[in-house]
């Protein structure tokens, strides 16, 4: 007999199953004819032979029910029927099955929508090839304090081309941010300029056209792969845009290639033009060039530890003769990159979802726990009309997988809309993802339900299904809850107060951080601040870069509505570039590798735009003009790393890379600490020269912040008026209110701070709603037992007391085991907490009393209840 | 005299030594067998039809609707290639059991 007959009969026996009925009718009353019409010919009468005849068959039901009991699909109709039973039941108890229901859906929704945020962000494979296999390199520049590692440098990437020995091939992607021109109004967009190597490494290619070549990287032709995106927006996604001649920087570029839409790489998603990398000849040679990002791809076998190491030994032979020393270098894989923080949030998450699920399946077994006991006289009389032990148990599963489907149906339709919301979760340096219930999701949430609904269901169904009949019935539907059933129940509510107190210190903890990022000093006001950035590529000479920042914030500041405006490198907050060493006068040169600083060019207003607080000395004025000495305003980390207590006014530096030949920069005041890298970072030493005085090392971008009166966003229009009025061709990009930025930065403490309080909040009402619930049946379960007590002498006052601590005890055990957990797990998150040291024993005191607090709520009013009971009324219900 | 159970396990193998022959509908099998055994044998339907909707789902014997010599209609059952496979080898167990059942009983 194979599984294939087998199933093709069962198949058969789903779908044939009339025609089968009428076929074993046909077959039995054939069966009667036959045997009647021998009875007849014996002599009998008609009516008499029929009667003998179906004598002989035994019986028509009784032959009919034990050939479908044959059926090799037999079990699917005793299924059907406890599904029809278990339905039934949910319908007879309304209340019950719907917070049943309720409490499921809750568990598995919330299961469900961040599993597909965390599939989306964790699983999926990312839009390479073999994915797994690749990594970014990063130097590991401990000797300064700007960060712990460092983009590299060309140089290092090819050598490391050609004397490493664990990878395929490396790639490097530096930022080159593009104008388009030409045709339609100019725009800015964010472009990488890559190696040859780039598209090899990664294992993707063009959705049309070509990648460009070795040879067109050395030689810097101006060919260029663009977006999906940028393709369908500027192009309208025309195909013969392949060869076309556009517009880039001024010069023209042919389009070679059209990137897949799936396709996006490091830093970001909204990377619209490759272009190629074409490394200078002096930043081939060059180890202090720091803006390149290393993308490898691991040879096959060889392990992320091996690469280190062997990474590591070359790296510090290679910078050996640097005059900064030898440094190191730090490989993470790609997929730990893209992640970032996303990765913890998400695991810390998912696990909170699963305790909650779990809180749920805690709080489902206790009501059918008591319901079982409850439903003892049912159980009773089925058994006492020989339904077998496992045909009990087989029943009263069903009926809690009914619950549990009816829950999971529920909570995959509450997982949509919360999915909306985890979109925002999705890191920027990944694809744009739209979350949706896909196969994936289902699958997972189906698997996860049907767990839960077993865990949840078994030992109810187990507990319940054993009745003696003869006891159960005697016992006139009074329950028969041992002591080991209190035991259980009360284990089941140290266990959700226990994760209920998890996820709440965990929460509180966050909670004080997201607090704490909220209230950090940023060292100006954000309020009524619109920032643009614009470019200065289009004006050759440096005095035409100075004269064009100047007009534009002249026209800028004449719009109504503009208080001030000024300008800045780099807009605060967004990036961790320019950085560069120095030495200060004085200092051995030997000094130079171990300092870096945040460079920043500022016009003259624009501390006084921002609203920036000086400590010490003066802001930039109207005396300081191009002619005169180049002045720097540093910044609090700056002063305090070098000058401790003394005033560094009027001391002088030079940068590292101007040499001999640099300016000296005089230094004539202090600022309180701007937070240049993000709110999240750390601060950084960090020195703004007036952008008059950038003539040795400027930037080819300038940011412009606006303080404006009215609402920022409603003067854009008019300020893109203003720019275009100066020069048609000058593209307005990333214009944003500064407190958009902050917004964003903190997306993710945000998200995962909300997500995790109302998981925590959801614990802790599933967790009191399951003490009292215990408590509560436990009252009504000894309500003959008080009234002895209290016919005995016990005041109502010892019984609310006896219940109560009864009640707070349990939960006492739950919190001390959940402290602990608590411990454990904040551990675990210490990178959500952005280096932020939270309260942590005033968190567990608040969250303890709080449970204390609900718990005793939860105590108080079935051990009231207790306490009321009339000891005549209570012994009378024997 | 009390009709004897049919023993465990032999249900399977009388019915289809008796299918061997020729195709046969319920009612025939179930009098065929009182006949042969001399009337020995309790049949009783309800584990007979059990028993030829088994052998039949399991493609031992196949079923077709056909006109009895009286006229109507009846579900007859047929060997198929399997059933006689699986008769030779049922026949085969069933003759060595009897054998040494026989020859435990005798030398007792």
């Amino acid at each position: 007999m194979t599984l294939w007959h087998r199933l093709v009969s069962i198949v058969r026996w789903i779908f044939r199953r009339n025609r089968a009925e009428r076929d074993l009718n046909d077959e039995l009353e054939a069966f009667v004819d036959m045997a009647a019409a021998d009875e007849t010919r014996d002599g009998a009468t008609p009516a008499e032979a029929r009667r003998r005849a179906v004598l002989q068959l035994g019986g028509l039901e009784q032959t009919k029910e034990c050939v479908r009991g044959a059926r090799h699909g037999a079990w699917l109709d005793v299924a059907g029927r406890d599904v029809r039973y278990g339905l039934r039941q949910v319908r007879r108890n309304p209340a019950f099955s719907a917070i049943a229901v309720a409490t499921f859906a809750l568990g598995i929704g919330g299961l469900a929508a961040i599993f597909s945020a965390f599939d989306a962000v964790l699983i999926r494979p990312l839009p390479y090839t073999d994915a797994e296999r690749l990594v970014m390199i990063w130097d590991a520049m401990g000797q300064t304090d700007i960060t712990a590692r460092h983009n590299s440098t060309p140089a290092e990437l090819l050598e490391w081309r050609r004397l490493n020995s664990v990878f395929t091939d490396l790639a490097s992607t530096q930022p080159g941010d593009a104008t388009l021109s030409g045709g339609r109004e100019p725009e800015r967009v964010p472009a990488r300029k890559v190696t040859w190597t780039f598209w090899s490494v990664l294992g993707v290619g063009p959705m049309l056209g070509r990648v460009f070549t070795e040879n067109e990287d050395n030689n810097g032709a101006r060919v260029i792969l663009i977006s999906h995106g940028l393709w369908q927006r500027r192009f309208g996604g025309a195909s013969d845009v392949i060869g076309r001649e556009i517009s880039l920087n001024d010069e023209p570029y042919e389009v070679i290639g059209i990137m897949p839409q799936r396709f996006y790489f490091m830093p970001s998603r909204e990377i619209d033009i490759w272009m190629p990398a074409s490394f200078p000849p002096s930043m081939r040679t060059n180890f202090t060039w720091h803006d390149a990002e290393i993308v490898a791809r691991l040879k096959p076998g060889v392990t992320l530890d091996q690469a280190r190491q062997s990474m590591e030994a070359l790296s510090l032979q290679l910078t050996a003769k640097d005059s900064r020393g030898p440094h190191s270098v730090v490989i993470i894989p790609l997929r730990e990159e893209i992640a970032g923080r996303t990765r913890t949030a998400l695991i810390l998450l998912l696990s909170a979802s699963a305790a909650l699920l779990l809180i749920a399946c805690v709080n489902l077994t206790n009501l059918l726990l008591s319901r079982g006991i409850a439903r003892s006289r049912e159980v009773a009389v089925r058994a006492a009309l020989g339904a077998s032990r496992g045909r009990l148990v087989a029943q009263f599963l069903v009926e809690s997988l009914v619950l549990a489907a009816l829950g999971t149906v529920a909570g995959l339709t509450l997982a949509v809309p919360a999915m909306r919301f985890l979109e925002r979760l999705v890191p920027e340096a990944m694809g744009a993802v739209r979350l949706t219930l896909d196969w994936r999701v289902l699958a997972f949430s189906t698997a996860a339900a049907i767990g839960a609904a077993v865990t949840f269901a078994l030992a109810p169904a187990l507990r319940g299904s054993r009745v003696a009949p003869l006891e159960g019935l005697r016992d006139g539907g009074r329950s028969i809850a041992g002591p080991r059933s209190h035991w259980f129940q009360q284990s089941l509510i140290v266990v959700e107060t226990a994760l209920a107190v998890v996820l709440l210190t965990c929460g509180g903890l966050l909670l004080q951080t997201f607090q704490h990022l909220r209230n950090t000093d940023v060292g100006f006001r954000t309020e009524k601040l619109l920032t643009f950035e614009t470019q200065l590529f289009r004006y050759k000479d440096f005095d035409r870069r100075v004269a064009f920042i100047n007009s534009e914030l002249d026209a800028v500041r004449a719009i109504s509505g503009v208080v001030n405006a000024g300008a800045i490198s780099r807009i605060p907050f967004t990036n961790l570039a320019d950085a560069t060493f120095y030495w200060l006068e004085g200092q051995p040169r030997t000094e130079i590798p171990k300092q870096v600083a945040l460079m920043r060019n500022v016009s003259r207003d624009y501390f006084a735009t921002v609203g920036a607080t000086l400590q010490e000395g003066r802001f930039f004025n109207a005396a300081d003009q191009a002619s005169t000495l180049p002045l720097a305003i540093i910044n609090e980390p700056f002063a305090t790393r070098h000058f401790g207590s003394r005033s560094p006014l009027g001391q002088r530096f030079k940068f590292g890379s101007t040499g001999e030949k640099g300016h000296w920069y005089t230094i004539v005041g202090v600022v309180k600490p701007i937070r240049e890298a993000g709110v999240l970072e750390k601060m950084k030493p960090a020195v703004y020269r007036l952008h008059e005085h950038c003539d040795q090392i400027g930037t080819l971008e300038t940011g412009i912040v606006v303080r404006t009166a009215v609402e920022p966003a409603s003067i854009v229009p008019a300020v893109r008026q203003a720019i275009w009025s100066l020069d048609k061709d000058q593209p307005l990009a990333r214009i944003r209110t500064m407190e958009e930025i902050v917004d964003r930065q903190l997306s993710t403490p945000t998200q995962s701070t909300e997500l995790l309080g109302a998981f925590a909040l959801l614990a802790l009402v599933l967790a009191s709603l399951g003490i009292y619930g215990v408590l509560s049946y436990a009252v009504t379960q000894r309500t003959n037992e008080i009234g002895v007590r209290m016919a005995l002498g016990a005041t109502s006052n010892q019984v609310l007391l006896s219940f109560g601590k009864r009640g707070i005890a349990v939960a006492l055990v739950g919190l001390a085991i959940g402290i602990v957990l608590a411990g454990i797990a904040s551990r675990l998150m210490q990178t959500l907490l952005y280096g932020f040291r939270p309260d942590y024993i005033t968190t567990v005191i608040a969250v303890s009393a709080i449970v204390i607090a609900v718990a005793a709520l939860a105590c108080l009013v079935p051990a009231r209840r207790a306490s009321r009971i009339d000891p005549m009324i209570a012994v009378r219900q024997e | 005299m009390d009709k004897l159970d049919i023993p465990q396990g032999t249900l399977d193998l009388m019915i289809l030594t008796i299918l061997v022959r020729e195709p046969m509908h319920g009612y025939g099998v179930s009098q065929r067998l009182a006949t042969l055994s001399g009337d020995q044998f309790r049949v009783n339907p309800g584990s007979l039809f059990p028993s030829l909707y088994r052998l039949e789902q399991d493609g031992k014997l196949k079923a077709e609707w056909r006109a009895t010599e009286n006229n109507r209609r009846a579900k007859y059952y047929r060997l198929t290639a399997s059933g006689r496979r699986q008769l030779d080898q049922h026949r085969e167990r069933w003759n060595r059991v009897s054998v040494a059942v026989a020859s435990v009983l005798e030398g007792a």
